[in-house]
């Protein structure tokens, strides 16, 4: 987990009305959250020395889409746990094969992202 | 009117909304994710989707009146819009541009235009039905009563 007791969750999404729904979700467990539009915009947070707990990655972003981003951020040895959410249901192989560690189908349901907080313990 | 009578108006046209495909399970998502904290997030939530949908709608109705149509960006547009529609439960705004992509897969290029008149036109039923639906909640609460849940 980041250094701090809090868990902290990037939202990668290029939809605003999106990650407005999915900071909703999260603001009821208290999370800390950040959101950002696209790929090289979440690589960058890492770069630039940020932890996260949890990366929620879309797929079709302009400059980085979430394939890429999954992929470059395993390739510099990120281990933070990183969960598709597409529209795009051809891409769950292709995005597990990049690293990440779920895919989850859009739209996102407050039950789905509680079963996958709970699957990596997030929730006490 | 009282309370009770707004409360069982907003409650047949919320039904309508789902009976008709207007809304999907999705919206009842967004309702039950606001809360004391959150008061009002179903109305900004629609209310940005109207403005973004809006602008996106305007840019496709521009692009393809042009003499070279940029197809690859017709393509962007209606894939944000099929997104964002999808986020809220405006299936039928969804269900179109899910028509679109298709044909645009297909690469039949009469069947994308056929879809543009079709996609305004829900969204323009959408956006007036949302309205009234947040009208009547705004009369509910001025009356001091409170909005009713759809239940499935």
């Amino acid at each position: 987990m980041a250094s701090s007791q809090v868990v902290k969750v990037l939202i990668v999404d290029d939809d605003n009305i999106t990650r407005r729904i999915y900071r909703t979700m999260l603001f009821r467990f208290c999370f800390e959250i950040t959101e950002v539009e696209d790929g090289n915009n979440a690589i960058q947070q890492f770069l630039d020395g940020n932890e996260y707990d949890l990366v929620l990655m879309d797929k079709h972003m302009p400059n980085m889409d979430g394939v890429e981003a999954t992929r470059t951020l395993r390739g510099m040895g990120i281990p933070v746990k990183i969960v598709a959410i597409t529209d795009d249901a051809n891409s769950k192989d292709t995005f597990l094969g990049a690293g990440a560690d779920k895919f989850l189908l859009k739209p996102l349901t407050f039950p789905m992202l509680t079963d996958i907080l709970k699957s990596f313990n997030f929730l006490n | 009117m009282d309370v009770s009578m707004l409360q069982r108006t907003y409650s047949d046209l919320l039904t309508s909304l789902f009976r008709e495909g207007i809304l999907n399970q999705q919206f009842t998502e967004l309702q039950q994710l606001q809360d004391e904290n959150n008061p009002g997030f179903v109305f900004e939530v629609v209310s940005l989707f109207f403005e973004d949908s809006g602008r996106l709608i305007n840019e496709l109705i521009s692009n393809f009146n042009q003499q070279a149509v940029d197809y690859k960006k017709i393509d962007a547009y209606v894939h944000q819009l099929k997104g964002s529609s999808a986020s809220i439960g405006a299936e039928k705004i969804r269900s179109v541009c899910q028509t679109f992509r298709e044909y645009y897969d297909k690469n039949d290029i009469q069947g994308c235009y056929n879809c543009i008149q079709p996609l305004n036109q829900e969204f323009v039923t959408f956006k007036s039905k949302l309205e009234a639906l947040f009208t009547l909640e705004q009369q509910i609460v001025a009356a001091g009563g409170s909005i009713p849940m759809m239940r499935h």
